[in-house]
């Protein structure tokens, strides 16, 4: 009888309330803080090369973009997009894909070019947080099958 | 529990049981389902902090000065801590523990724990802010956001579900006890029934059964009852035969030996008419002829008298009798009067009369009187006392009265009190055949002995309007 009580007892208390507990992991720690922006130039050798700017913050990847526009500075590196004095960009991001609309044509950018823009869009996106695996597309002002193109950076790897 | 009747015990068993069943399921789908909703809380409270905090890092400074710290704070929401280094942002309401703090120090996940304070159940969230390079390789940024959030909803929601278990078990309670109840009832009723059955046995009616029902062990039960009381029936027919057999056969043997007794007593006269003639060894053997044939007669008479009793067909002539008169009657009859004396107790009217049988009366006189001048020693007595509704007859006697083992077969037919005395002067029927005669008359005979030293004191007790 005794026993049947104990068992009724310790049901009673188990079914009750919100329980303490000790320290348990709740997922991965958010990310995006960084000392500046990663943007992606070519070197004398024709290489596709990161140069890290010290803007403070990591910023998005409109303003990265807008700011490869811009060009490589003094630093003996060059870009590969043709100059142009309008930087405004239009990013789109989906869970899967990133869309880049930049006011340039397709004779505007060699295929290193399209790796700078491709490059600095997917770093500023792994950098805040985002999949590796995510894929961009560079849309052209004038139509082009070059616009639908899916790409990768080569310097940034899927990895996992 | 054990004191219960087995329907309470039954009954009590089967509703804990069906009750504790419904709470053990109700509580544990309600333990379940709590443990859901409090994981799915902590999940969705870890997602937004993730976002809150992901969605407004890539715009801080690095290295954050305060008014960064106080952006990510705002970000995140009240209730929360941000420090980096040296710097701080928020209140620390020292609710994240140091266990909590060392593993946002050292790790690079996000972790949770719950606590209670002030009764009320919070959650505490703790996370690093990291720095990703753009090849996936993420380093500490020494930024750490704690966050604190009420799970004061959830426990409600919690303390709802465990309401509801505790309703599902408790209308489970009417309904077990109902179930008890007919199941106790369909259990015991077979049980009732074989009480019943077996009471009727131990009534004395034979004939009692219960049918059994079914092929349960209660079935079984009832017909080994049924069995007993067949075997009962059949031992207890076979001894009735056997003792009627045996009467008969007593009444026709004593019936048989009357017309050659009467025969043998005719001679027995003739002999004892003659013996004065006779030389005094053979006259001595006449006489004992004489005795034993007188004491033979007297013997079958006894026989047919006890047979008469036992076949029931024992008749009373019923009769007004001066008691007194009819004791000093029979004892003048057998020539008593010497030896036996007459006391009517204080007090009692000098004429006691009663309706009796008087030959029966005469009968019971002589063979108490003649039982206590045989076995017992003098001064044998008879005490006549009377109230309005019974007559008592007293006889006592001076010897050594009756030892406690004879006590109870005094009565018995044939009974020996001494084994070795084998041969005695009566027929070994005188005080049954008082017994039965009593009996008769609606009174009976009681033995026992007069008390200290006393001997041996017969009771007759009759009823003074007969029966």
């Amino acid at each position: 009888m005794r026993r049947i009580w104990l068992v009724a007892t310790v049901l009673l208390l188990a079914g009750c309330g919100v329980e303490p507990s000790g320290v348990t992991d709740g997922g991965d720690a958010p990310t995006g803080v960084a000392p500046g922006v990663t943007l992606y130039f070519v070197d004398g050798q024709g290489v596709l090369t990161p140069q890290p700017r010290g803007s403070d913050h990591l910023g998005t990847i409109t303003e990265a973009v807008s700011l490869l526009l811009t060009g490589p500075g003094t630093s003996g590196l060059h870009t590969e997009i043709a100059p142009t004095d309008m930087t405004r960009v239009v990013v789109t991001t989906t869970p899967d894909l990133i869309q880049l609309v930049v006011p340039l044509t397709v004779r505007d950018v060699t295929p290193l070019g399209i790796d700078q823009l491709v490059c600095t869009a997917l770093g500023v996106h792994v950098q805040s947080g985002g999949s590796r695996r995510m894929v961009v597309r560079v849309r052209f002002t004038l139509a082009t099958p070059e616009s639908d193109r899916l790409r990768t950076c080569p310097l940034i790897s899927p990895g996992r | 529990m054990r004191r219960l009747g087995l329907r309470a015990r039954l009954v009590v068993a089967f509703v804990l049981v069906t009750v504790l069943g419904a709470a053990a399921a109700a509580w544990s789908s309600a333990g379940s389902a709590s443990a859901a909703l409090v994981t799915a809380t902590q999940a969705r409270l870890c997602e937004s902090i993730a976002g809150q905090v992901g969605a407004v890092a890539p715009q801080l400074t690095y290295p954050p000065d305060q008014e960064a710290l106080d952006r990510l704070r705002a970000a995140v929401g009240p209730d929360t801590l941000v420090t980096y280094r040296g710097l701080r942002s928020g209140t620390d309401n020292g609710l994240a523990t140091g266990a909590l703090r060392a593993a946002v120090r050292n790790g690079d996940r996000l972790v949770t724990q719950r606590v209670t304070a002030g009764d009320r159940p919070w959650l505490l969230v703790g996370t690093p802010v990291m720095i990703t390079a753009p090849d996936g390789t993420r380093t500490a940024s020494g930024i750490e956001v704690y966050a604190v959030r009420d799970l004061t909803a959830v426990e409600a929601q919690i303390d709802d579900l465990t309401r509801s278990a505790a309703t599902t078990a408790a209308l489970a309670l009417p309904l077990a006890l109902l179930l008890a109840l007919l199941a106790a009832g369909s259990v015991l009723r077979p049980v009732r029934t074989l009480r019943d059955t077996a009471r009727r046995l131990a009534a004395g009616d034979l004939d009692a059964r219960s049918p059994p029902r079914g092929a349960d062990e209660l079935a079984e039960l009832t017909a080994t009852v049924n069995e007993m009381a067949e075997s009962v029936q059949a031992s207890m027919a076979a001894m009735r035969r056997m003792q009627a057999d045996a009467r008969r056969f007593a009444a026709d043997v004593s019936h048989e030996l009357r017309t050659p007794l009467s025969t043998l007593t005719a001679v027995v006269e003739v002999l004892a008419a003659t013996t004065d003639g006779m030389a005094p060894d053979a006259r001595e053997s006449a006489q004992l002829a004489i005795t034993e044939t007188h004491r033979l007669v007297r013997l079958v008479e006894d026989l047919m008298e006890v047979s008469r009793f036992d076949a029931g067909t024992a008749h009373l002539r019923v009769e007004e009798v001066d008691v007194a008169g009819a004791v000093r009657d029979c004892l003048r009859a057998r020539g008593w009067l010497d030896r036996v004396e007459l006391v009517a107790a204080d007090g009692v009217e000098s004429r006691v009369v009663l309706r009796a049988d008087r030959r029966r009366l005469d009968v019971m006189v002589a063979n108490l009187v003649g039982n206590a001048l045989r076995h017992g020693a003098p001064p044998v007595r008879v005490h006549v006392r009377a109230d309005p509704a019974w007559v008592w007859l007293e006889v006592t006697d001076g010897g050594p009265g009756l030892p406690e083992h004879v006590l109870p077969h005094v009565f018995d037919r044939f009974y020996k009190a001494d084994a070795a005395r084998t041969r005695t002067p009566g027929s070994g029927l005188g005080l049954a055949i008082a017994l039965e005669n009593a009996r008769l008359h609606g009174g009976d005979v009681t033995a026992g002995n007069t008390g200290a030293g006393g001997g041996a004191r017969f009771v007759l007790r009759l009823p003074r309007e007969g029966v």
